[in-house]
């Protein structure tokens, strides 16, 4: 049993040790760049998608269960990566602005849930994925 | 004690129920309710993977080393060749299914502190961080997931507690208290093992998903609406709406 138990510890431990990649956030200070302005372009994570709350409504328009009344609301994008589930190789798969938003939707019976939050990732002006939640492990979100 | 059979056949209608409550609420998609009906199934025959000549060992370690093998070629499929892959998928294979499984036999001991409240508890727990950390799901399923094995194993350890009233005598059997139970407090390798295995849990929590997502999904006042919401036809109309 201890030794099961150790096993299982040091699983556990080699989980929660997987290295987590250092951004490196590069903040635009050349001439030209206006102090602030890291959010505008960056090298790193592309460019701050536009019309970021009319593109999350039309995505979901067509992925929700029960679009019709859904209401939306949007968080400021923030630059965010995320990493592939330790199954595929635990690599950074993604790195762009990810939006926060809360959706409340109808039930089938005609009920409103609580909003629901999820997270939106875009890649530019083009939404890559959604994640339902306000937070996933392999998700870091660097602005905070 | 209940026996394979009738362990597979209980937490086989149990998980039916509870996957297609599940999918009714639209907690989950259909997919994703298959899945839950499997893990559920899973989570009750887990409990007698400590006996070392039960079926649920057998069965366990079978599904185990062919689920690390898949997961070996898929990650390593875009950089070994064949031959590599199918030396390194092999070892793999025996090495779970035969040399994990014998060094397992060797240390469990039945009845011990496997079939136990709070380790049903890390099992849920444990399969809810694998489906997050391993295979980047999303915090809700992650934890429907590790709520199905948690109940799958409730199932199986409240099964071995009716099986251990001797209905014809009227007596309790031996194995009474054996199945469902906080810990073990006997002597001090067994209380050091019970202290263990509850500090395992906070420790695995601080690296499990969020829990928002699911305490609204299933225990909420809100999650009780939508249960009692899909309790009788919503509309009034049977079959036809």
């Amino acid at each position: 049993m201890k030794k099961r138990l150790s096993i299982l510890t040091l699983s556990v431990l080699f989980i929660g040790c997987v290295p987590a990649p250092k951004p490196t956030v590069s903040i635009g200070t050349g001439i030209g760049t206006r102090i602030g302005s890291s959010t505008q372009n960056d090298s790193e994570y592309g460019r701050q998608p536009r019309n970021y709350a009319s593109a999350i409504r039309n995505y979901f328009s067509s992925r929700l269960r029960h679009p019709k009344g859904a209401s939306f609301q949007t968080s400021a994008p923030k630059r965010a990566y995320k990493r592939k589930g330790l199954a595929y190789g635990g690599d950074v798969a993604w790195k762009g602005w990810l939006v926060e938003t809360r959706i409340a939707e109808q039930s089938r019976t005609g009920r409103y849930h609580t909003p629901i939050p999820h997270m939106v990732l875009f890649s530019g002006d083009q939404i890559v994925e959604d994640i339902l939640g306000s937070s996933h492990k392999l998700i870091t979100i660097v602005d905070k | 004690m209940a026996n394979f059979n009738t362990h597979f056949t209980v937490a086989s209608g149990a998980s039916a129920v509870v996957s297609a409550t599940l999918l009714s609420m639209e907690v989950v998609s259909p997919e994703q309710a298959v899945i839950a009906f499997a893990i559920g199934i899973l989570g009750g025959l887990l409990p007698d993977v400590d006996s070392s000549r039960s079926t649920s060992i057998k069965v366990g370690f079978n599904v185990l080393s062919l689920l690390m093998t898949i997961m070996i070629i898929f990650v390593k499929s875009s950089t070994y060749s064949l031959v590599e892959m199918l030396i390194v998928a092999s070892l793999v294979f025996m090495g779970i299914r035969y040399a994990l499984l014998e060094f397992f036999r060797k240390i469990s001991k039945h009845r011990g502190m496997f079939h136990s409240i709070p380790v049903a508890i890390i099992w849920g727990i444990v399969i809810a961080i694998v489906s997050q950390w391993f295979f980047d799901l999303n915090s809700l399923v992650s934890w429907v997931y590790g709520f199905m094995i948690t109940f799958g194993y409730f199932v199986h350890l409240i099964l071995d507690e009716i099986y251990s009233v001797d209905l014809g005598n009227r007596r309790m059997k031996k194995s009474s208290g054996t199945a469902l139970k906080f810990g073990m407090f006997k002597n001090r390798q067994q209380q050091i093992q019970t202290v263990i295995i509850y500090l395992l849990i906070p420790l695995l929590f601080s690296v499990a998903p969020n829990t928002e997502l699911i305490k609204t999904a299933l225990f909420s006042h809100e999650a009780w609406l939508t249960f009692t919401d899909i309790i009788l036809p919503y509309d009034g109309k049977w079959f036809f709406h």
